[in-house]
Protein backbone atom coordinates (compact mmCIF):
# COMPACT_ATOMS: atom_id res chain seq x y z
CA UNK A 1 0.00 0.00 0.00
CA UNK A 2 2.69 2.38 0.73
CA UNK A 3 4.94 1.27 -2.32
CA UNK A 4 1.40 2.62 -4.84
CA UNK A 5 0.75 6.31 -2.37
CA UNK A 6 5.04 6.54 -2.84
CA UNK A 7 4.82 5.62 -6.58
CA UNK A 8 1.71 7.67 -6.91
CA UNK A 9 2.63 10.77 -5.30
CA UNK A 10 6.27 10.59 -6.80
CA UNK A 11 4.70 11.09 -10.01
CA UNK A 12 3.49 14.32 -9.48
CA UNK A 13 6.70 15.48 -8.32
CA UNK A 14 9.18 15.43 -10.52
CA UNK A 15 12.03 17.45 -9.07
CA UNK A 16 14.50 18.98 -11.39
CA UNK A 17 18.32 18.95 -11.51
CA UNK A 18 19.94 21.77 -13.58
CA UNK A 19 23.61 21.18 -14.80
CA UNK A 20 25.30 24.09 -16.23
CA UNK A 21 27.65 22.65 -18.69
CA UNK A 22 29.39 26.07 -19.87
CA UNK A 23 26.15 27.44 -21.11
CA UNK A 24 25.89 31.32 -22.31
CA UNK A 25 23.22 31.68 -19.03
CA UNK A 26 20.95 32.56 -21.64
CA UNK A 27 19.19 28.86 -21.49
CA UNK A 28 19.67 28.72 -17.76
CA UNK A 29 17.84 32.23 -16.91
CA UNK A 30 14.64 30.86 -19.13
CA UNK A 31 14.90 27.62 -16.82
CA UNK A 32 14.37 30.26 -13.87
CA UNK A 33 11.85 31.63 -15.67
CA UNK A 34 9.52 28.46 -15.80
CA UNK A 35 9.54 28.40 -12.11
CA UNK A 36 9.00 32.07 -11.79
CA UNK A 37 4.97 32.41 -10.98
CA UNK A 38 3.92 34.18 -14.59
CA UNK A 39 4.76 30.28 -15.98
CA UNK A 40 4.63 28.20 -12.60
CA UNK A 41 5.82 24.84 -13.54
CA UNK A 42 5.04 24.09 -9.81
CA UNK A 43 1.68 23.52 -11.03
CA UNK A 44 3.28 20.13 -12.78
CA UNK A 45 5.04 19.61 -9.17
CA UNK A 46 8.50 20.85 -10.89
CA UNK A 47 10.94 21.73 -8.29
CA UNK A 48 14.40 22.42 -8.70
CA UNK A 49 16.66 19.85 -6.32
CA UNK A 50 19.36 21.10 -4.89
CA UNK A 51 21.16 17.42 -5.06
CA UNK A 52 21.62 14.95 -7.86
CA UNK A 53 20.43 12.41 -5.26
CA UNK A 54 17.09 14.06 -5.21
CA UNK A 55 16.37 14.69 -8.94
CA UNK A 56 13.95 12.54 -11.27
CA UNK A 57 14.56 15.18 -14.17
CA UNK A 58 17.96 15.99 -15.05
CA UNK A 59 18.23 19.66 -17.01
CA UNK A 60 21.51 20.12 -18.99
CA UNK A 61 22.33 23.35 -20.58
CA UNK A 62 25.62 24.58 -22.42
CA UNK A 63 28.02 22.80 -24.92
CA UNK A 64 29.42 20.63 -22.65
CA UNK A 65 33.18 22.05 -22.27
CA UNK A 66 35.70 19.77 -21.86
CA UNK A 67 36.57 20.87 -17.73
CA UNK A 68 32.82 20.10 -17.34
CA UNK A 69 31.54 17.00 -19.52
CA UNK A 70 33.47 14.79 -16.17
CA UNK A 71 31.26 16.24 -13.85
CA UNK A 72 28.23 16.44 -15.78
CA UNK A 73 28.35 12.99 -16.09
CA UNK A 74 29.87 12.21 -12.69
CA UNK A 75 26.51 14.28 -11.28
CA UNK A 76 24.26 12.25 -14.10
CA UNK A 77 25.18 8.87 -12.81
CA UNK A 78 24.03 9.85 -9.31
CA UNK A 79 20.57 10.77 -10.08
CA UNK A 80 18.63 7.47 -9.16
CA UNK A 81 17.30 5.66 -11.87
CA UNK A 82 14.35 6.25 -12.97
CA UNK A 83 15.83 9.06 -14.52
CA UNK A 84 15.01 11.32 -17.49
CA UNK A 85 17.82 13.67 -19.39
CA UNK A 86 16.22 16.84 -21.00
CA UNK A 87 18.25 19.29 -22.97
CA UNK A 88 17.68 22.76 -23.18
CA UNK A 89 18.89 24.94 -26.42
CA UNK A 90 20.86 23.61 -29.35
CA UNK A 91 24.06 23.63 -27.40
CA UNK A 92 24.26 20.29 -25.74
CA UNK A 93 22.52 18.56 -28.95
CA UNK A 94 25.57 19.63 -30.87
CA UNK A 95 27.79 22.64 -29.96
CA UNK A 96 25.87 25.42 -32.14
CA UNK A 97 28.61 28.08 -32.69
CA UNK A 98 31.08 26.41 -30.89
CA UNK A 99 30.76 23.21 -32.75
CA UNK A 100 34.25 21.86 -33.83
CA UNK A 101 36.07 24.16 -31.24
CA UNK A 102 39.15 22.15 -29.06
CA UNK A 103 37.46 22.10 -25.77
CA UNK A 104 33.71 21.83 -26.69
CA UNK A 105 32.76 18.12 -26.34
CA UNK A 106 28.85 18.29 -27.35
CA UNK A 107 26.72 16.31 -28.29
CA UNK A 108 25.53 15.00 -24.87
CA UNK A 109 23.73 12.17 -27.02
CA UNK A 110 27.31 10.63 -27.38
CA UNK A 111 28.10 9.80 -23.55
CA UNK A 112 24.32 9.14 -22.29
CA UNK A 113 20.32 8.32 -23.60
CA UNK A 114 18.94 11.82 -24.22
CA UNK A 115 15.21 11.47 -23.91
CA UNK A 116 14.04 14.71 -24.74
CA UNK A 117 15.99 18.05 -26.25
CA UNK A 118 14.03 20.88 -26.57
CA UNK A 119 15.74 23.36 -29.44
CA UNK A 120 15.83 26.82 -29.65
CA UNK A 121 18.92 29.05 -29.24
CA UNK A 122 17.32 29.92 -26.41
CA UNK A 123 14.02 28.04 -26.32
CA UNK A 124 11.24 30.26 -25.20
CA UNK A 125 9.82 29.02 -21.56
CA UNK A 126 6.44 27.80 -22.79
CA UNK A 127 8.63 25.49 -24.81
CA UNK A 128 10.62 24.42 -21.84
CA UNK A 129 7.78 23.62 -20.37
CA UNK A 130 6.38 21.57 -23.27
CA UNK A 131 9.65 19.53 -22.80
CA UNK A 132 9.58 19.15 -19.49
CA UNK A 133 5.57 17.84 -19.62
CA UNK A 134 6.77 15.48 -22.13
CA UNK A 135 9.54 14.24 -19.96
CA UNK A 136 7.13 13.52 -17.18
CA UNK A 137 5.43 11.44 -19.62
CA UNK A 138 8.54 9.10 -20.17
CA UNK A 139 9.25 9.57 -16.73
CA UNK A 140 5.77 7.61 -15.39
CA UNK A 141 6.50 4.83 -18.55
CA UNK A 142 10.46 3.95 -17.36
CA UNK A 143 8.85 4.18 -13.46
CA UNK A 144 6.39 1.32 -14.46
CA UNK A 145 9.14 -0.63 -16.35
CA UNK A 146 10.94 -0.01 -13.78
CA UNK A 147 8.56 -1.38 -10.75
CA UNK A 148 7.86 -4.73 -12.87
CA UNK A 149 11.21 -5.68 -13.92
CA UNK A 150 11.74 -5.24 -9.59
CA UNK A 151 9.07 -7.38 -8.92
CA UNK A 152 10.79 -10.04 -11.77
CA UNK A 153 13.27 -10.05 -9.34
CA UNK A 154 15.89 -7.44 -11.40
CA UNK A 155 17.43 -5.46 -8.72
CA UNK A 156 18.67 -3.09 -11.20
CA UNK A 157 16.04 -2.44 -13.50
CA UNK A 158 15.09 -2.98 -17.21
CA UNK A 159 17.88 -2.63 -19.51
CA UNK A 160 16.23 -1.10 -22.27
CA UNK A 161 17.85 -1.06 -25.83
CA UNK A 162 17.89 2.57 -25.65
CA UNK A 163 19.28 2.56 -22.02
CA UNK A 164 23.28 3.35 -22.03
CA UNK A 165 25.41 3.27 -19.01
CA UNK A 166 27.07 6.57 -18.40
CA UNK A 167 30.70 6.10 -18.79
CA UNK A 168 32.85 6.85 -15.78
CA UNK A 169 34.00 10.54 -15.72
CA UNK A 170 37.91 8.81 -16.27
CA UNK A 171 36.83 6.78 -19.42
CA UNK A 172 36.11 10.05 -21.21
CA UNK A 173 38.73 10.98 -23.42
CA UNK A 174 40.48 13.96 -22.63
CA UNK A 175 40.51 16.15 -25.65
CA UNK A 176 37.47 17.09 -28.22
CA UNK A 177 39.59 15.70 -31.23
CA UNK A 178 40.17 12.26 -29.84
CA UNK A 179 36.44 11.47 -29.92
CA UNK A 180 35.73 13.27 -33.43
CA UNK A 181 38.28 10.56 -34.50
CA UNK B 1 -0.87 45.46 17.53
CA UNK B 2 0.99 45.76 14.24
CA UNK B 3 0.27 43.57 11.82
CA UNK B 4 2.63 43.20 9.27
CA UNK B 5 2.28 42.23 5.76
CA UNK B 6 -1.76 41.57 6.50
CA UNK B 7 -2.89 44.36 4.14
CA UNK B 8 -0.97 42.17 0.83
CA UNK B 9 -2.14 39.52 1.90
CA UNK B 10 -5.91 40.32 2.09
CA UNK B 11 -5.46 41.80 -1.45
CA UNK B 12 -3.54 38.64 -3.04
CA UNK B 13 -6.02 37.03 -1.90
CA UNK B 14 -8.62 38.82 -3.63
CA UNK B 15 -6.65 39.41 -7.07
CA UNK B 16 -6.39 37.60 -10.25
CA UNK B 17 -3.37 35.04 -10.43
CA UNK B 18 -0.03 36.18 -12.20
CA UNK B 19 -0.42 32.71 -13.24
CA UNK B 20 -0.41 32.48 -17.46
CA UNK B 21 -1.64 29.22 -17.32
CA UNK B 22 0.50 28.54 -20.53
CA UNK B 23 -0.44 24.62 -21.39
CA UNK B 24 -4.05 25.43 -20.68
CA UNK B 25 -3.74 28.44 -22.75
CA UNK B 26 -2.02 28.67 -25.58
CA UNK B 27 0.52 31.41 -26.32
CA UNK B 28 1.59 33.03 -29.14
CA UNK B 29 5.25 34.34 -29.73
CA UNK B 30 6.03 38.00 -29.95
CA UNK B 31 6.00 39.63 -33.65
CA UNK B 32 9.14 38.89 -35.72
CA UNK B 33 10.16 35.82 -32.71
CA UNK B 34 12.39 33.65 -34.55
CA UNK B 35 11.32 30.52 -34.30
CA UNK B 36 11.10 27.25 -36.42
CA UNK B 37 12.06 27.21 -40.25
CA UNK B 38 10.61 27.27 -42.80
CA UNK B 39 11.59 26.51 -46.26
CA UNK B 40 9.68 26.46 -49.52
CA UNK B 41 11.69 24.47 -51.90
CA UNK B 42 9.71 25.61 -55.32
CA UNK B 43 11.37 29.36 -54.28
CA UNK B 44 14.63 28.25 -53.93
CA UNK B 45 17.59 28.01 -56.75
CA UNK B 46 20.50 26.04 -54.92
CA UNK B 47 22.82 29.55 -55.15
CA UNK B 48 24.27 28.41 -51.83
CA UNK B 49 24.21 31.51 -49.81
CA UNK B 50 22.36 29.91 -47.13
CA UNK B 51 24.45 27.43 -46.28
CA UNK B 52 27.75 30.06 -46.41
CA UNK B 53 26.38 32.47 -44.14
CA UNK B 54 25.10 29.76 -41.73
CA UNK B 55 27.59 30.14 -38.46
CA UNK B 56 26.74 26.59 -37.02
CA UNK B 57 26.61 25.22 -40.11
CA UNK B 58 23.49 24.08 -39.86
CA UNK B 59 22.22 23.76 -43.47
CA UNK B 60 23.30 20.55 -45.53
CA UNK B 61 22.80 19.84 -49.01
CA UNK B 62 22.57 16.54 -50.66
CA UNK B 63 22.90 16.60 -54.66
CA UNK B 64 21.50 13.19 -56.53
CA UNK B 65 22.09 13.38 -60.44
CA UNK B 66 18.18 12.55 -61.85
CA UNK B 67 16.76 12.30 -65.33
CA UNK B 68 15.63 15.81 -65.83
CA UNK B 69 18.51 17.10 -63.98
CA UNK B 70 19.92 17.54 -60.24
CA UNK B 71 17.18 16.53 -56.66
CA UNK B 72 18.18 18.84 -54.39
CA UNK B 73 17.77 18.07 -50.75
CA UNK B 74 18.42 21.29 -48.20
CA UNK B 75 17.90 19.99 -44.53
CA UNK B 76 17.72 22.82 -41.54
CA UNK B 77 18.92 21.38 -38.51
CA UNK B 78 17.33 23.01 -35.83
CA UNK B 79 19.07 21.34 -33.03
CA UNK B 80 22.45 23.14 -34.27
CA UNK B 81 20.48 26.49 -35.41
CA UNK B 82 21.06 29.67 -33.61
CA UNK B 83 18.21 31.05 -35.16
CA UNK B 84 19.66 34.53 -35.88
CA UNK B 85 17.59 35.01 -38.89
CA UNK B 86 20.73 35.54 -41.48
CA UNK B 87 20.01 32.55 -44.03
CA UNK B 88 16.47 34.11 -44.19
CA UNK B 89 17.85 37.63 -44.92
CA UNK B 90 20.37 36.34 -47.21
CA UNK B 91 17.95 34.31 -49.28
CA UNK B 92 17.25 36.06 -52.25
CA UNK B 93 13.84 34.50 -53.77
CA UNK B 94 12.76 34.31 -50.00
CA UNK B 95 12.43 30.65 -49.75
CA UNK B 96 13.72 30.86 -46.04
CA UNK B 97 11.17 32.00 -43.47
CA UNK B 98 11.63 31.63 -39.58
CA UNK B 99 7.81 31.52 -38.22
CA UNK B 100 6.47 31.83 -34.63
CA UNK B 101 6.09 28.12 -33.96
CA UNK B 102 8.61 27.84 -31.07
CA UNK B 103 7.13 23.94 -30.30
CA UNK B 104 10.18 22.40 -31.57
CA UNK B 105 10.70 19.46 -29.32
CA UNK B 106 12.83 16.45 -30.38
CA UNK B 107 11.55 12.97 -28.70
CA UNK B 108 13.98 10.61 -31.23
CA UNK B 109 16.75 11.75 -34.16
CA UNK B 110 14.81 13.41 -37.32
CA UNK B 111 12.57 15.76 -35.02
CA UNK B 112 14.07 18.44 -35.26
CA UNK B 113 15.27 18.48 -38.89
CA UNK B 114 12.79 20.62 -41.60
CA UNK B 115 13.81 19.47 -45.29
CA UNK B 116 12.53 20.02 -48.81
CA UNK B 117 13.50 18.46 -52.15
CA UNK B 118 13.25 19.73 -55.75
CA UNK B 119 14.70 19.12 -58.82
CA UNK B 120 16.57 21.20 -60.66
CA UNK B 121 16.33 21.23 -64.44
CA UNK B 122 19.52 21.10 -66.41
CA UNK B 123 20.41 23.17 -69.47
CA UNK B 124 17.19 25.01 -69.75
CA UNK B 125 15.95 27.85 -68.91
CA UNK B 126 15.75 28.16 -64.48
CA UNK B 127 11.93 29.20 -64.10
CA UNK B 128 11.74 31.97 -60.68
CA UNK B 129 13.40 35.16 -62.35
CA UNK B 130 11.94 36.41 -65.09
CA UNK B 131 9.20 37.69 -63.71
CA UNK B 132 10.94 40.24 -61.70
CA UNK B 133 13.37 40.82 -64.54
CA UNK B 134 10.94 42.01 -67.03
CA UNK B 135 9.77 46.10 -65.28
CA UNK B 136 13.67 46.75 -65.35
CA UNK B 137 13.65 47.24 -69.22
CA UNK B 138 12.63 50.50 -68.77
CA UNK B 139 15.03 51.29 -66.37
CA UNK B 140 18.16 50.61 -69.11
CA UNK B 141 16.89 50.58 -72.31
CA UNK B 142 20.34 50.40 -73.91
CA UNK B 143 21.01 47.09 -72.24
CA UNK B 144 18.34 44.47 -72.76
CA UNK B 145 18.04 41.80 -69.91
CA UNK B 146 18.47 38.62 -70.99
CA UNK B 147 15.70 36.21 -71.33
CA UNK B 148 17.14 33.13 -69.24
CA UNK B 149 17.28 35.52 -66.63
CA UNK B 150 21.39 35.40 -66.10
CA UNK B 151 22.97 38.91 -65.90
CA UNK B 152 24.04 41.47 -68.02
CA UNK B 153 26.60 43.90 -67.52
CA UNK B 154 26.11 47.84 -68.61
CA UNK B 155 29.80 48.58 -69.65
CA UNK B 156 29.15 52.45 -69.63
CA UNK B 157 28.42 52.04 -65.78
CA UNK B 158 30.28 49.37 -64.93
CA UNK B 159 33.45 50.77 -63.14
CA UNK B 160 35.13 47.13 -62.83
CA UNK B 161 35.63 47.02 -59.52
CA UNK B 162 34.89 43.33 -59.10
CA UNK B 163 32.71 42.86 -55.79
CA UNK B 164 30.20 41.19 -57.85
CA UNK B 165 33.02 38.44 -59.01
CA UNK B 166 33.74 38.28 -55.07
CA UNK B 167 30.24 37.95 -54.00
CA UNK B 168 29.07 35.02 -57.08
CA UNK B 169 28.83 32.07 -54.95
CA UNK B 170 29.34 29.75 -58.09
CA UNK B 171 32.55 31.90 -59.21
CA UNK B 172 30.71 32.30 -62.58
CA UNK B 173 32.24 36.25 -62.78
CA UNK B 174 35.42 36.89 -63.89
CA UNK B 175 36.42 40.70 -63.07
CA UNK B 176 39.71 42.60 -64.63
CA UNK B 177 40.22 45.66 -63.30
CA UNK B 178 43.22 46.59 -65.76
CA UNK B 179 41.82 44.69 -69.01
CA UNK B 180 38.26 46.21 -68.19
CA UNK B 181 37.03 42.45 -68.86
CA UNK B 182 34.03 41.32 -67.50
CA UNK B 183 33.48 37.39 -67.99
CA UNK B 184 30.16 35.61 -67.20
CA UNK B 185 30.52 31.96 -67.00
CA UNK B 186 27.22 30.92 -68.02
CA UNK B 187 27.16 26.87 -66.51
CA UNK B 188 28.22 28.18 -63.39
CA UNK B 189 25.67 31.25 -62.77
CA UNK B 190 22.15 29.79 -61.25
CA UNK B 191 21.23 33.57 -61.49
CA UNK B 192 20.32 34.42 -58.17
CA UNK B 193 20.53 37.90 -58.35
CA UNK B 194 23.25 38.66 -56.19
CA UNK B 195 25.50 40.38 -58.18
CA UNK B 196 22.78 42.65 -59.26
CA UNK B 197 22.01 43.34 -55.37
CA UNK B 198 25.50 44.22 -54.69
CA UNK B 199 26.91 46.13 -57.68
CA UNK B 200 27.40 50.00 -56.26
CA UNK B 201 26.85 51.12 -59.87
CA UNK B 202 23.40 49.19 -60.53
CA UNK B 203 25.80 48.37 -63.81
CA UNK B 204 24.49 44.64 -63.74
CA UNK B 205 20.85 43.92 -65.28
CA UNK B 206 19.27 41.33 -64.51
Amino acid sequence: MFKNLITESTAKSPWLFHINSGSCNGCDIELVAVLTPRYDAERFGFKLAGSPRHADIVVVSGPLTQQSLPRTLRAISQVPEPRCIVTIGSCPQSGNVFKGSYSVMAPLSKYVHVDVAVAGCTPKPEAIMDGLVQATEILKEKRKAWLEAKKNGLKDGPKAETEQEVPAAEDVPASGEEVQQ
Amino acid sequence: MDFPFVREAVKNLFSRSSCDMYPLKPSEAAEQYRGRIEYDPSKCINCHFCERVCAGGAISVVEVPVEEGTQITRTFDLSTCTFCNTCADFCNTHAIKLTKDYHMIGLKEGDLLVSGTFVKVAKKKPAPPPAEAKPEEKAAPAIKPRDDGKPVQDPSKCVYCGICAKKCLGEALTVDRKEKLWKLDEDKCVSCGTCEEVCPKKAIIM
